[in-house]
């Protein structure tokens, strides 16, 4: 790695000075304008409070970011194995803790887990716990019909009820659903993006990637800045209504428009990769050092998650 | 149609992992002897930007707004290979900055939004646009209908994702342990939601952003005109990337077998009145299926229901305290070194 002697240590950190807050705009209500601006807002907030939470000291923050990447990885992947609800209930509480400790305002986290997954995963999943999607063991009849109906391949028994099969898998799905969000939004909230892609290459991910995504997400900035200013460019033109199909026109335009900012923007970076020596493959300059505790923490992993596997053979 | 973690088993994910990893071979070897050095930025901008218009509020006639997916126009102005990369960006940039799932079902995520998608939106586009001019009507029809079809194919594809899950992953009792809806469900309802509504919204606003092309830059409808590549780069070696493919491939039948799902489930009188017979082997087989080794683990002495039921408990609360033990004096630690370190 001859890149990584010739550079001077101190040009392989980022200097962590002060961030600016950002401050939650006014919610904004109206048309599809709007819509889009506040989503735009939001979307820039969320990525600079993520950054700030991700330079705390806390338990998750500590840890080496390829250990953390594969454990969590690791910890998703045994979510998706239970087949009881309780090892999964025992992994989201024991989430819960680490998210604590790593100074994750547990408000936070409660609102974009325990909130956003009964929301959409139990929506979806509602149908599902009654006898009338899939056969099962009433438990509770809700109403009854004079016989059977047939709608199509559907068919509606006399007696409507919950079923304590349909029941036991809505609870199985929501805690699944629930404990790989909650790991996965720890992940992201307690490691800065440009280090958490970093640690991919431990995945023996192709450098091309890493170095794309890199790229991608430093110009989703730009682009959003630039759909920014054409909306509200487009806003404070505005007067009266606007038909519907006027509208869509101009969102159209803004995409295409946009397309031609895009395309015109990669030829110039190429141009500035070429001026500044780029060779045709990317190089990485990544210093990362496993600490013991780190050592302790893949440990501290294969110990929980054997332990909770081994809750889940002992329950079949 | 973004599957979140958790709806599809690890098994059906490894499964699409086999199927997407020679895909993604494929795409950025194509890409690599037809851009060059352009591959990077191109596709890295191309990324943002399907994730940027993902984040458009298009306006639809009942006065509520929708959101594109722009995976058809991608396929259409930078042809199936490079959309497929940038689909697969963005979308692993959602999975990890968001964090709102999406790590587990990454590739069969990939498999719906960024190989079905574009690819059978291209190839409607090109039998339709054909070799016309690229101001022609042709065009937008083609991006059009390209569009419309790819859309469903893709949520075809993620319904028969799910609707496979109940039938192949269930417990003994019956109860399913990832997606609940059989196929009878999960397909119609997906495809109704992608025909009616999202289908016919990514179908007009790719043939408007076509026809805005047309309209002030035809150039950028044939974005491989644009990239004359001026330096020629080494050619990648996949070969280490076939070893995750068997790798995945190994998984994903090993899945199947060691969760003894609905294929080792069926009884011999099951199979009696699904088959009408009973196969020689598996009379013999049976046998040994019902004596798993976790089937009779309880104590000798201990056989009353109550007397297991403590057994669980104790375990629970056993496990549940060492491993909050364990969490705690890793917290200590780590406390103690940091201030050793600083």
């Amino acid at each position: 790695m001859p890149v990584t002697r010739s550079v001077p240590s101190w040009l392989c950190h980022n200097a962590a000075g002060p961030m600016p807050r950002a401050e939650r705009s006014r919610s904004l209500r109206g048309g599809f304008i709007e819509k889009t601006l506040q989503a735009i807002a939001e979307f820039m907030h969320n990525e600079v409070f993520a950054e700030h939470l991700a330079r705390e000291s806390g338990l998750m923050q500590a840890i080496d970011p390829r250990a953390k990447l594969l454990t969590v990885l690791f910890l998703i992947l045994m979510a998706g194995l239970f087949r009881h609800g309780f090892p999964l209930v025992m992994l989201n509480l024991w989430v819960l803790w680490l998210a604590r400790s790593s100074r994750v305002p547990l408000g936070l986290f409660a609102r974009r887990v325990w909130i956003v997954v009964p929301l959409f995963t139990g929506i979806v999943v509602l149908p599902s716990i009654f006898n009338v999607i899939r056969p099962g063991t009433p438990i509770l009849t809700l109403f009854h019909l004079a016989h059977p109906m047939k709608f199509g391949y559907l068919t509606i028994p006399a007696a409507v009820a919950v079923t304590r099969e349909g029941l036991a898998a809505a609870m199985l799905l929501m805690l699944r659903v629930g404990a790989s969000v909650s790991l996965a939004v720890l992940l992201t909230l307690t490691t800065r993006w440009n280090v958490l892609l970093k640690a991919l290459r431990v995945l023996r991910i192709p450098m091309i990637f890493i170095a794309v995504l890199d790229m991608s997400y430093r110009y989703i900035f730009l682009l959003l800045h630039t759909s920014s200013d054409m909306f509200m460019a487009r806003k404070s033109r505005l007067a009266g209504r606007v038909r519907s199909r006027e509208q869509r026109r101009f969102v159209a335009s803004a995409m295409g428009n946009l397309w031609g900012k895009t395309a015109a923007l990669s030829e110039e970076v190429h141009g500035a990769m070429l001026a500044r020596g780029y060779a045709g493959a990317p190089k990485s300059i990544s210093r990362f050092a496993m600490k013991k505790s780190d050592w302790l923490w893949l440990g501290l992993v294969l110990v929980v998650a054997g332990l909770l596997m081994g809750s889940d053979l002992v329950l079949a | 149609m973004h599957i979140p973690d958790g709806y599809l088993s690890p098994s059906t994910c490894a499964a699409f992992g086999a199927v997407m990893i020679p895909a993604w071979a494929i795409a950025a070897r194509n890409l690599k002897n037809w851009i060059k050095s352009k591959y990077i930025p191109l596709m890295a901008i191309g990324a943002a930007f399907s994730f940027t218009i993902m984040m458009y509020n298009v306006p639809i006639p009942d006065g509520t707004t929708a959101h594109a997916v722009g995976g058809g126009l991608l396929a259409v102005v930078l042809g199936p290979w490079a959309a497929m990369i940038c689909v697969t960006i963005a979308l692993a940039i959602q999975a990890l900055l968001f964090g709102d799932g999406g790590v587990l079902t990454f590739t069969a995520n990939c498999f719906n939004m960024a190989l079905v998608l574009p690819g059978i939106t291209y190839i409607v586009y090109r039998l339709i646009s054909g070799g016309s001019e690229l101001t022609s009507a042709r065009r937008w029809v083609g991006a059009a209908l390209g569009a419309y079809i790819g859309i469903n194919a893709a949520a075809c594809c993620a319904g028969l994702e799910f609707g496979l899950q109940p039938i192949l992953f269930h417990t003994a009792e019956n109860v399913p342990l990832y997606c609940p809806y059989p196929l009878g469900i999960a397909v119609p309802s997906m495809l109704f939601a992608h025909l009616v509504l999202a289908g016919p919204l990514e179908a007009v606003v790719t043939a408007m952003v076509v026809r805005y092309l047309q309209a002030y830059s035809t150039n950028l409808l044939d974005v491989r005109a644009l990239s004359a590549a001026p330096l020629a780069s080494a050619p990648v070696s996949f070969r280490k990337l076939w070893w995750a493919v068997g790798a995945m491939i190994l998984l994903s039948p090993l899945g199947l077998l060691a969760k003894s799902t609905a294929w080792g489930e069926w009884g011999s009188d099951e199979l009696q009145k699904l088959l009408g017979f009973v196969p020689s082997g598996m009379e013999q087989l049976s046998d040994t299926w019902t004596h798993a080794p976790l089937d009779d683990y309880s104590l000798p002495g201990f056989d009353s229901f109550w007397s297991s039921a403590i057994i669980y408990i104790s375990c629970a609360v056993l496990a549940a305290a060492i491993i909050s033990l364990l969490t705690y004096l890793f917290r200590k630690f780590q406390n103690t070194e940091s201030k050793v370190l600083n």
